[in-house]
């Protein structure tokens, strides 16, 4: 120990500060550290922890330094027209450059990418939501006209543009239903399922329709027709002509 | 002005340096303009030659890298004539062109020092320190030099060791962007003569980096020789010899023979149980009957 204090006593030189420009100082404070407990005990495997105390250092250098430099006169500012060589080259900062930008424009991309799969997501509940809408219109338009067609109800609301008026109003003079009109379990079901869950309804063995003989054709009925249009009855005559399967089976075994 | 303090630095190297210690010498040679190259040395010759190519080429404080192994990189720092020296292992190197350090400065301009004060307390760090700035610090009006002060090397002592930054100074707010190499140096030992001499200080926390691969594999090894030895045991234990347990007549007393049954012949075929293919769906009519039962019961 006092060997080294002896040699450094001989090896110390006597220069002046600005020929060293030596500043031993420790770190900033640190305006956004935790605890100060901890600030004392840098810890060396947290590297950024480790990385900026020494940046501090260096703040705190600079600092104090500046000030003693500008006050001996020399200049520590570089003008703007003063080029000379730099420690790297400028192919290096070029290729530096390069890279940070590469980096920045692939962090932007990526968050285009996210922007636009959010925006699509978004358009698409917009678009659904629009179909949907205009498909209840549509239904509810149609239920109004098939109501009217019923003949439940004489408002004319729905038909803000269309001029279907007179027919709406001979349908309304037709009928002047009691309130109750169908029952309340047919109501509902009318409303959900719509009016046009009932179809025509041409077809039904009713009285009238049974008792109704107006499409009876004689000739057809007994099959006496002329070939009138063969493509009319053509298929009926044709028909008739086959014999039965037993007069067939018949046949077959009396030829053999 | 005139350029008077004298000082100059021959960086070299001995054989067998890898890529990175070569452009880390580089780097250095470029930031110091007071420095000096020469060729490099071969390592049967003795350290103390060094002191003679120092003479030859005028300088007074010296630089050298030695690689050992190719893995292992030793630098000393030397004022060469009779002063003291010392010998680091250095790690972590990263150089200037790498391409996160976006800083750049002027070269040959002037360093600004700065240390970690730490390096006061201890007279061997002071020494250290003493020899750090002689040799780092650009004298003034060295005609190679810029006269501006544009970057600061900063030296911390962190974890036994020596960090070394180097940041160039962008605005006059102190803000900071790092420029050059950055490595660790890890002090072995400090001699009072140049490359030999008397041991003036001995790092107690160094440990040689043989040291730290042979521990590495030591454990390695210690680790599977435990777990065959556990094994070994278990083995042992498995085999034993097992414990005879002698007739206890005794025992004999207590036992009692079991009644004989009538034997039965079954005429009639048994009731087959019902076919359950749902176990959960029996459980879940059962649970809804015993709830009704309750129901009724309230």
């Amino acid at each position: 120990q006092d060997g080294l204090k002896q040699c450094l006593a001989e090896f110390r030189q006597q220069l002046t500060w600005v020929e060293r420009l030596d500043v031993t100082l420790g770190p900033v404070a640190d305006p956004v550290s935790q605890n100060a407990s901890t600030s004392d005990a840098v810890d060396p495997e947290n590297d950024f922890q480790r990385e900026m105390s020494f940046y501090r250092q260096a703040q705190a250098a600079v600092l104090e330094a500046l000030p003693r430099l500008r006050k001996l006169q020399v200049p520590t500012r570089r003008p703007d027209d003063y080029f000379a060589e730099m420690a790297k080259s400028d192919q290096q900062m070029q290729k530096i450059r390069q890279k940070l930008k590469s980096k920045q424009e692939a962090m932007e991309r990526s968050e285009k990418a996210k922007q636009l799969r959010a925006m699509r997501k978004y358009g698409k509940k917009v678009q659904v939501e629009i179909l949907q809408r205009r498909q209840k219109e549509k239904k509810n338009m149609l239920n109004a006209v098939k109501k009217y067609q019923k003949g439940l109800s004489d408002k004319l609301d729905f038909l803000d543009e269309e001029q279907t008026s007179s027919q709406g109003n001979k349908k309304g003079n037709a009928s002047q239903r009691t309130k109750k009109g169908p029952n309340a379990k047919r109501r509902y079901k009318n409303q959900k399922f719509g009016f046009g869950g009932k179809k025509k309804g041409s077809k039904w063995n009713t009285k009238e329709s049974f008792n109704d003989v107006s499409s009876f054709q004689s000739k057809v009925a007994h099959n006496k027709g002329p070939g009138k249009g063969k493509g009319g009855k053509g298929g009926k005559k044709a028909l008739n002509k086959r014999p039965g399967k037993r007069a067939r089976q018949k046949m077959k075994n009396r030829a053999r | 002005g005139k350029w008077k303090n004298k000082e100059r630095v021959l960086i070299f190297s001995s054989r067998g340096i890898n890529f990175r210690t070569r452009h880390l010498m580089q780097d250095l040679r470029t930031l110091m303009p007071h420095s000096k190259a020469d060729t490099k040395m071969d390592r049967k010759d003795q350290l103390f030659v060094i002191n003679e190519v120092c003479e030859m080429k005028n300088c007074n404080k010296c630089i050298f890298f030695e690689a050992k192994k190719k893995q292992d990189l030793y630098m000393w720092l030397s004022n060469t004539p009779q002063g003291p020296s010392a010998k680091f292992l250095v790690q972590n190197i990263h150089t200037l062109a790498e391409l996160k350090m976006t800083g750049n400065c002027l070269r040959g301009s002037r360093p600004l020092l700065s240390f970690d004060p730490i390096f006061d307390r201890e007279p061997h760090y002071a020494l250290l320190k003493e020899l750090f700035i002689q040799i780092f610090s650009t004298p003034q009006y060295h005609p190679k030099s810029q006269p501006f002060v544009d970057h600061v090397f900063t030296f911390t002592i962190t974890d036994e060791r020596i960090w070394f930054r180097n940041y160039q100074i962008i605005e006059e707010d102190a803000s900071l962007v790092e420029i050059g190499p950055r490595f660790v140096l890890n002090l072995i030992k400090i001699f009072q003569g140049s490359f030999g001499g008397p041991t003036l200080y001995e790092n107690p926390h160094y440990r040689s980096p043989n040291m730290h691969r042979r521990l590495i594999k030591l454990s390695v090894a210690a680790k599977f020789r435990e777990k065959q030895q556990v094994k070994e045991v278990q083995k042992i234990k498995k085999k034993g010899t097992k414990v005879l347990v002698e007739e206890d007549p005794t025992e004999v007393v207590f036992e009692t023979p079991a009644e004989e049954k009538p034997v039965e012949i079954q005429l009639v075929k048994p009731e087959s149980k019902p076919i359950v293919k749902d176990k959960k769906k029996l459980r879940k009519i059962q649970r809804k009957k015993q709830k009704k039962l309750f129901r009724t019961e309230r």
